[in-house]
C-alpha cells in the first residue's frame, strides 16, 4: 500500500483573524515498508500533514491518496498513534487493544487472543487486566501502539508518540518501534521535533519549516537499516556520519526558523 | 495523618490521651474521622446549652427531648401518621420525581451535548429557571397542576431536572477530540463513537448530575409539601412548627438530613464503583 500526498495545502479560516496557511504545497510519498519521518519545530505543519493523511481534516488544495484512491475520512487501513494519551480509561489494557476488533464485530475470544499477542509484542505481558491510568507514560504508549496495530493497518501514522516521555524511556521506545517496523513490515509516517530521533528512525526524513508550514529538505537514510542489522543503537547514534548529519540539520533548522521568525515579526510590525 | 504522629514521636513526646497532641495522635493512630469529632463536638455544645438553660426549650429542645419525641413520633405518630408513613410518603415522592427527572434529563442533556440545535432550543429556558428557588414557582405549578400529588412530584422533578440535564450536556462536551479521532481511525461509526466513547466519557459527569439533582430534591421537599399535604416529612415538620412543637421540628429536620445523607453517600459510592478512573486521567 502506498500513500501519496501531492501538492497539499491547508488554510485555517477564522472569524476574527486573517486566514493561516498551515501547510503549503507539500508533496510526499510513503512507500511500502517505508519509514518516513517529518522533522520540524512547532507550528511547521507536521500535525496538519498527518491529520490530512489520517483523514481528520480536508485539504484546501491538493490530494491524499492510498493506492490511487482519494482519502475522504479516517479508516482502519491507517492506524494512528497520538502524542496525547488517547486510551480509554474505562477499559482495561486488554480491552483498549481489542477495541478496534470489537468495533469490527470480532467475537470476544478471537479479539482477546489477538490483543494478548500484540501486548506480548510490545512487551506488556501480564498487564492485560491493568487499568490504563495506573501505567507509566511509556507503557501507555506501548498500549496505544498495540491498539493501533490491532486492526492490522498497512500504514501507521504516529504524531510525536514519544514527545511526552523522559529521554531514557524514549530511547527504549525508539528501539521498540524499529523492531516493530522490521518485524511487522508496516509503512510508518512519524512526526518528531528531535533531530536524533528522526535520523535514527527514518528511511526518509523530510525537514519542515514554519510560517507557512512546508517541506524544505529531504534526506534518504540507511541508519535504521544499520540498526536492524547490527542491533546496536548506541553505535549507530555515535557514528561520525550520523553526528555530522545531525549538526547539518540542526543548522538548517535554526537558519530557516530564525529567518521566518524574523519575517513574521516584521510583517506584524508593518 | 501519619506525619503528625511521626512528628509527635520524633519530639519524644509521650502523649496523654486528652492533651491536644494526644488527641491528634489518637486520631492518627485509630484513624478516627475528623468529621466524627466535629459531630460529637456539636452534640456536646447542644447538650451543654440546653442543660444550663442558656436557651429556652421552645427555641432549642435538649437532645434527650428530641430523642424521646423521635420515639413517640415513630410509635404513636404525629399529625395522623407515624414517622414511617411520613418517611414512606416523602420517599415515594422523591424517588418518583428522581426517576422522571433522570429519564427525561439524561437523554435530553446528551442530545443537547451532541446537537447544537437541540442545545440552542433548550439551554435558555433551563438556564433561566435553574437559579429560581422552587418556592417561587410553586404557585404556578399549583395553578397549572392543582394541589394533588402531581403538583408535588412535578415541583420536585423540576428542582432535580436542571442539574441533571446540564451535567449530562457538559459530560458530552468534555470528550476530547483526540479520543474521538482515535476511535474513528479504528473504524468506528458514529453510533459506535457515541456508544463506546462519548457515553462512557460522560458517565462521571452524569453521575455527578444525579447526585446534585437528588440533593436539590431533598432541599425542595418542604416546599413541595407546603400546600395540601396530609403526610410527608416536610408536612410533618411544617405542621409541628405551626403548633410550636419544636422537638418534632427537630425530629423532622434530622430525619431529612439523615435520609439525604444516605442518598448522597450511596450515589458517591456508586460513582466510585462505576467510574474509578474519574480524576485519574
Amino acid at each position: 500500500m502506498t500513500l501519496i500526498v501531492s501538492n497539499a495545502s491547508v488554510t485555517y479560516e477564522s472569524k476574527d483573524s486573517p486566514p493561516v496557511l498551515a501547510l503549503a504545497d507539500a508533496s510526499l510519498t510513503i512507500p511500502r515498508q517505508g519509514f518516513v519521518v517529518a522533522l520540524g519545530a512547532s507550528g511547521c505543519g507536521k500535525t496538519t500533514l498527518l491529520n490530512a493523511m489520517a483523514g481528520f481534516l480536508s485539504l484546501t488544495a491538493g490530494s491524499v491518496t492510498v493506492d490511487d484512491v482519494p482519502v475522504t475520512g479516517p479508516g482502519p487501513d491507517r492506524g494512528v498513534v497520538f502524542q496525547k494519551d488517547t486510551l480509554y480509561p474505562w477499559l482495561s489494557v486488554l480491552d483498549n487493544v481489542a477495541f478496534g476488533l470489537k468495533l469490527a464485530g470480532l467475537d470476544r475470544p478471537k479479539r482477546e487472543a489477538k490483543a494478548r499477542e500484540l501486548l506480548a509484542l510490545v512487551g506488556l505481558e501480564g498487564f492485560e487486566k491493568s487499568a490504563t491510568y495506573q501505567l507509566s507514560g511509556g507503557m501507555r504508549q506501548r498500549v496505544s501502539l498495540a491498539r493501533a496495530l490491532a486492526t492490522n493497518p498497512e500504514i501507521l501514522l504516529m504524531d510525536e508518540p514519544l514527545g511526552a516521555l523522559d529521554s531514557l524511556t524514549r530511547e527504549t521506545m525508539q528501539e521498540l518501534i524499529v523492531d516493530l517496523w522490521a518485524s511487522t513490515r508496516k509503512s510508518i509516517f512519524f512526526i518528531t521535533h528531535s533531530i536524533e530521533e528522526a535520523l535514527f528512525l527514518g528511511t526518509e526524513v523530510v525537514v519542515m519549516s514554519p510560517r507557512p508550514g512546508r517541506i524544505i529538505r529531504r534526506y534518504t537514510l540507511d541508519f535504521v537499516h544499520r540498526t536492524v542489522a547490527s542491533r546496536d543503537a548506541a553505535r549507530v547514534k555515535s557514528d561520525p556520519e550520523f553526528i555530522a548529519l545531525r549538526e547539518e540539520i540542526r543548522n538548517l533548522i535554526h537558519q530557516t526558523g530564525a529567518e521566518s521568525d524574523g519575517r513574521h515579526l516584521l510583517a506584524r510590525a508593518g | 495523618m501519619v506525619d503528625i504522629s511521626l512528628l509527635a514521636l520524633a519530639e519524644g513526646a509521650t502523649p496523654s490521651a486528652w492533651s491536644p497532641r494526644g488527641l491528634r495522635a489518637a486520631v492518627a493512630r485509630r484513624g478516627i474521622p475528623i468529621t466524627l469529632i466535629s459531630a460529637l463536638g456539636l452534640l456536646l455544645a447542644w447538650t451543654l446549652a440546653t442543660q444550663f438553660k442558656l436557651v429556652a426549650p421552645l427555641f432549642l429542645p435538649s437532645p434527650f427531648d428530641v430523642a424521646t419525641q423521635f420515639y413517640t413520633v415513630a410509635v404513636d405518630g404525629f399529625s395522623n401518621a407515624t414517622l414511617a408513613q411520613h418517611v414512606g410518603t416523602s420517599l415515594f415522592r422523591i424517588l418518583t420525581a428522581f426517576v422522571i427527572a433522570t429519564a427525561i434529563g439524561v437523554p435530553l442533556g446528551l442530545a443537547m451535548g451532541l446537537n447544537r440545535w437541540v442545545n440552542g432550543l433548550f439551554s435558555a429556558p433551563i438556564q433561566l429557571y435553574w437559579p429560581v428557588p422552587p418556592l417561587a414557582y410553586l404557585p404556578l405549578v399549583i395553578i397549572w397542576f392543582g394541589i394533588g400529588e402531581t403538583a408535588k412530584i412535578i415541583l420536585l422533578s423540576l428542582a432535580m431536572f436542571a442539574p441533571i440535564v446540564i451535567s449530562a450536556q457538559a459530560g458530552v462536551r468534555s470528550v476530547s477530540q483526540a479520543r474521538v479521532q482515535a476511535a474513528q481511525s479504528l473504524g468506528a461509526t458514529k453510533a459506535q463513537i457515541f456508544r463506546h466513547v462519548v457515553l462512557p466519557n460522560a458517565l462521571p459527569e452524569i453521575l455527578t448530575g444525579l447526585r446534585l439533582g437528588i440533593g436539590s430534591g431533598w432541599a425542595t421537599l418542604v416546599a413541595a409539601e407546603l400546600v395540601a399535604a396530609t403526610k410527608g416529612l416536610g408536612f410533618m415538620t411544617l405542621s409541628a412548627a405551626q403548633f410550636l412543637v419544636t422537638d418534632v421540628v427537630f425530629v423532622g429536620i434530622l430525619t431529612i438530613a439523615a435520609l439525604a445523607t444516605i442518598f448522597l453517600t450511596t450515589l458517591r459510592l456508586l460513582e466510585r464503583r462505576l467510574t474509578p478512573w474519574k480524576g485519574q486521567d
